[in-house]
């Protein structure tokens, strides 16, 4: 049964494929291919749903080994990754769960999406987004999750961006995304001490480790990993990115935010357990973070006018509630609250926008009014309590200041200590000169670029050249230059003239006389 | 009469008709030459078939006693290391015959003077006696003399003129490092090669130091090492562009080759000699480099090209380990195939346009796309890309150098900086730019043309992608001529 788990994840995967291929080469366009994607969709999704609850099924009669090893990833040195998957506990139950929960929001955005132009483009998502999760959920190891991780990030950040003619979603998009690579290097960096410290990045292991760790090392690991899950859960001081993530569409906003991406980091503390029990300093950073959390959420949400931002403050509160169980130690508290959460907060999703259709006999409950009268309150809540300024002026600020230092460095030394091109705005400054420069005429000077270098380097290169060159004509080639062969000439002529005297017959007659008195 | 003596003697066959034959039938000629020089390259290719790769020592040997007093004899053989240069010159040749096509006069007199150039190099290659190499040596002098001089360009007396002086000048010192281990007694079994082999490991230090010396001043001539060039870039410009393939393809490996020889048989002086090679191999190169990229002469900047690339050669000799006999064995073939692939086309381009200065080319895409695309990857492997077979042969070389310097070897990549700037520079001003009405009418590649420059450049990019065959060809004796340097050295 276990060898079933490959496919869970596989199968939205190639719904992904199919569609994403088909689109790229103009098979799956337009109004009348909708009906083919929403199938494809449908039926890959469904399918894994089905092999999930089979799965949970054999977890539960207890047919499954709980580990399955497709093969190995990666292998340098030490390093060594398998493609595994885990097949019992709350992975599987929460894969059954999601499944269903991304088939049910699959099925109502056939008819919500219908005639939009990004049709395919969403279901394309939706189908990688499935697969992304499925396989954060079952992974067997670190490097995998953080796969699942990676790309769920990355489909969240293209559909608040969906609508990317608009400038606030994509900017929205981006806030999004650079606050949850924040969480990703929290994540790496726990990968990484895993690694040193256990040389495996199976959960597993890293779980067995928990008692042999040392309490710094423990604390640290535990540390990471709940930054990763801060920042994906949407915990303070992260909170803010998940109001801007309410741009893109309903359905989206459900499954993401509302029904399963947003718990990726409780299920990670979940699956952490054991090394959260052995670290107090990580669970008391939880208590605090998810207390805080909750409290600011609540404040903000009374103040929320419209349906989707209320909504998306009730989710965060209720992961900071979450949060806070999972650092007092409740962990099986937690993991029905999100299974229950999820449930919920999907279905209110998904109901959203007909909701003034289903409100329109129910007044809304106004709040206690002993709260109401708080003034400071009320406008730190309007505000959201500042926390994006604030992050404006801590980060973004002093980071933009930096880059712009950086930028006119590199173009004022840098680059003209390389050599590189100025643009060419700079180098062309009429008309008239960038015809003469196109021709290749330059009229304007007869200056021979030919072995010129530009730059530190090229300038360097041309001296050296010019030595060289020298050198070689002067000292290797001189032979055949006209005036570089005074001493040969010289030496030549001597030679001549000692064998013109030589070759006189007195001289030579007195050689053979000489010649033969030695002889005899 | 083994299958070496064969190959050998081939050529001569090829000329022996050839001059029976009367000089007004050109194309039987050419015929006759095309037949002779394919017919070698098909036995050396059988050779190449039946070598077997996991034996270290001679294979296919042949040994006639010629003069026993002297110990020399008519000794033939083939190893790892002489193979793929024996496989490269006949393939070479045999290109250089395509590229001949436009020669028309004195077709008769052309061919021969090639084909004896052939059994010169092959003779080079095969002889596993010094004395028969020093006369091999010599051979190949002779007809570059006369393709030099007769058939170059306007220089073409004093480049023939020079470059013979140079040779000889540098043959003996050759001939006095031969008499002076042939003054000792030799072991009158075997060649004169294996019982010098015998003989150098008795020798004194200091005369150890001169006898290489002495070879790498004869070999260094040819080669070419850096002081010594002085030869090479006028013999290359004047030369017909056949002969320019041959003599960087084949006759500048000659020189690398004995100097190969020269540094198994006396490994105590090179270790000696050491820092004085690795100077003038990185001082070369970076010299080599800088001149190309100053000359606007597409020859002479291929001329230089070698000079650095022949560096690249010498510092795998001088790395003295198994690591750097490999690169500089590598890079002997791959400096072949791309110099020859160089010269072929920047020949070909002369044959067009007669003019050879670069800053008269532009635009050429459009003219001459084939043209174009050949150049183009003749180019990138010059400047060691990946994926072609000079980058196989200057990494294997840098690791051999890095295992014995270390960080000296920023040198040999500020080289190969320095080959990338020429070499793209060479791409730019050819290719692009405004187009000139004159490079516009141009003929691209011909087929026998397309063939000779497609048949480099496929062996370019195949050996790039796959080394494997090629390593594995020489791996064996290197592996015994490292065993045989690490003996005495260490």
């Amino acid at each position: 049964m276990d060898a079933l788990v490959v496919f869970i994840p596989l199968m939205p995967l190639l719904a992904a494929l199919i569609i994403g291929l088909g689109n790229l080469f103009k098979l799956i366009d337009g109004e009348h291919r909708e009906a083919l994607t929403a199938d494809v969709t449908t039926w890959t999704i469904s399918l894994s749903m089905l092999l999930a609850l089979t799965l949970l099924g054999a977890d539960l009669l207890g047919n499954n080994d709980g580990y399955f090893i497709v093969g190995q990833w990666l292998t340098s040195d030490t390093l060594n990754i398998d493609l595994n998957f885990i097949t019992s506990g709350i992975n599987v139950r929460l894969a059954a769960l999601f499944s269903i929960l991304l088939l049910i929001t699959c099925r109502f955005s056939i008819n919500y999406m219908h005639r939009e132009t990004g049709f395919h483009r969403f279901f394309f998502l939706l189908s990688l987004f499935a697969s992304a999760m499925l396989l954060l959920v079952l992974s067997g190891n670190a490097a995998f999750t953080f796969v699942g991780w990676e790309i769920a990030g990355v489909c969240s950040y293209l559909l608040i961006g969906y609508a990317y003619d608009r400038p606030v979603a994509t900017q929205h998009a981006t806030r999004v995304f650079v606050t949850n690579r924040i969480g990703d290097a929290g994540f790496i960096a726990g990968i990484a001490l895993t690694y040193s410290w256990i040389n495996s990045l199976d959960w597993l292991d890293l779980n067995a480790a928990a008692t042999e760790f040392s309490s710094g090392q423990v604390n640290g690991v535990a540390l990471c990993f709940a930054v990763a899950a801060m920042a994906k859960s949407a915990q303070l001081p992260f909170t803010p990115w998940l109001a801007r993530a309410m741009e893109g569409p309903t359905p989206s906003s459900a499954v993401f935010y509302g029904a399963v991406m947003v718990h990726a980091g409780v299920f990670l503390l979940i699956l952490l357990q054991p090394i959260f029990a052995h670290a107090p300093l990580a669970s008391a950073v939880l208590i605090v973070t998810g207390l805080l959390t909750a409290c600011y959420s609540f404040v903000v949400g009374l103040t929320q006018t419209d349906v989707k931002s209320s909504l998306i403050f009730a989710a965060s509160a209720q992961l900071g509630l979450m949060f806070l169980e999972c650092g007092l130690g409740f962990w099986q508290l937690a993991s029905w609250h999100l299974a229950a959460h999820a449930v919920v907060r999907g279905y209110q999703f998904l109901t959203a926008p007909s909701l003034m259709h289903h409100a329109l006999h129910t007044p809304i409950k106004p709040i206690n009014p002993y709260v109401a009268k708080l003034r400071w309150l009320y406008m730190a809540s309007m505000q959201r309590f500042w926390l994006d300024p604030i992050t404006d002026w801590a980060l973004v600020k002093p980071i933009r200041g930096l880059a712009h230092d950086l930028s006119y460095f590199d173009d004022h030394i840098i680059d003209r200590m390389i050599g590189a091109p100025a643009p060419a705005i700079r180098a062309v400054s009429s008309l008239a000169q960038q015809e003469e420069q196109s021709l290749g005429a330059r009229l304007d000077n007869d200056y021979d670029n030919f072995a010129q270098g530009t730059g530190l380097a090229g300038k360097f290169t041309e001296w050296f050249a010019a030595l060289s060159h020298w050198f070689e004509q002067r000292f290797i080639l001189r032979s055949d230059t006209k005036h570089g062969s005074g001493i040969n000439r010289k030496l030549g002529r001597l030679a001549n003239n000692i064998e013109r005297i030589i070759l006189r017959p007195r001289y030579l007659v007195l050689f053979v006389f000489i010649t033969l008195l030695i002889a005899f | 009469m083994g299958i070496l003596s064969i190959l050998l003697w081939t050529p001569i066959i090829g000329v022996l008709l050839l001059t029976l034959t009367p000089g007004r039938h050109a194309a039987l000629l050419r015929g006759i030459a095309h037949c002779f020089s394919t017919l070698t390259l098909l036995l050396s290719g059988w050779l190449l078939l039946h070598f077997d790769t996991h034996q270290a020592g001679l294979q296919f040997e042949e040994y006639v006693p010629l003069n026993p007093r002297l110990g020399s004899a008519y000794a033939l053989g083939v190893d790892g290391l002489s193979l793929p240069m024996l496989g490269l010159a006949t393939l070479l040749t045999s290109i250089a015959m395509l590229a001949s096509l436009r020669i028309t006069d004195h077709i008769k007199g052309y061919h021969v003077c090639m084909l004896i150039l052939e059994f010169g190099m092959l003779g080079v290659f095969l002889a596993q006696d010094w004395a028969l190499f020093y006369i091999f040596w010599e051979v190949t002098l002779i007809p570059l003399f006369f393709l030099i001089g007769r058939w170059g360009g306007k220089r073409r007396h004093a480049a023939s003129l020079n470059f013979v002086l140079y040779t000889m000048g540098g043959s003996v010192f050759m001939l006095i490092s031969l008499l002076a281990i042939s003054q000792y007694d030799l072991e009158q079994a075997g060649s004169l090669m294996t019982s010098m082999h015998q003989v150098a490991k008795d020798m004194p230090r200091v005369e150890q130091v001169l006898v290489l010396l002495g070879f790498l001043i004869g070999f260094g001539v040819k080669m070419p090492i850096f002081p010594l060039h002085g030869w090479l870039p006028l013999a290359h410009v004047e030369a017909p562009s056949p002969v320019s393939i041959l003599l960087s393809g084949i006759l500048l490996k000659m020189g690398a080759y004995g100097l190969i020889r020269a540094v198994v048989m006396l490994p105590e002086a090179a270790a000696v000699l050491q820092p004085l090679l690795i100077f003038l191999a990185l001082f070369g190169m970076v010299y080599g480099g800088l001149l190309a990229w100053r000359q606007n002469d597409l020859k002479a900047m291929v001329a230089y090209s070698s000079v650095s690339h022949m560096g690249v050669v010498l510092l795998g000799i001088a790395a003295l380990n198994e690591a750097g006999l490999t690169g500089a064995v590598l890079q002997m073939t791959a400096h072949g195939l791309i110099a020859g692939a160089l010269f072929l086309l920047v020949g070909l381009l002369y044959e067009r346009t007669h003019t050879r200065n670069i800053q008269d080319y532009s635009s050429l895409l459009q003219a001459m796309p084939r043209f174009a695309l050949v150049m183009t990857i003749t180019l990138l492997a010059a400047m060691g890309l990946p994926g072609s077979v000079g980058f196989i042969a200057e990494l294997h070389a840098l690791i051999g150098g890095y295992e014995q310097w270390g960080s000296l070897m920023v040198l040999f990549s500020l080289s190969i900086l320095i080959s990338a700037a020429y070499a793209l520079r060479t791409l730019n001003m050819l290719f692009t730019g405004p187009a000139k009405p004159s490079m516009q009418q141009l003929e691209d590649l011909r087929p026998p043309e397309l063939l000779a420059a497609g048949i480099l450049v496929a062996g370019i990019v195949f050996f790039g992608l796959m080394p494997t065959p090629l390593i594995e060809l020489s791996q064996a004796t290197l592996a015994d001529m490292n065993r045989l340097i690490k003996l005495r050295i260490l």
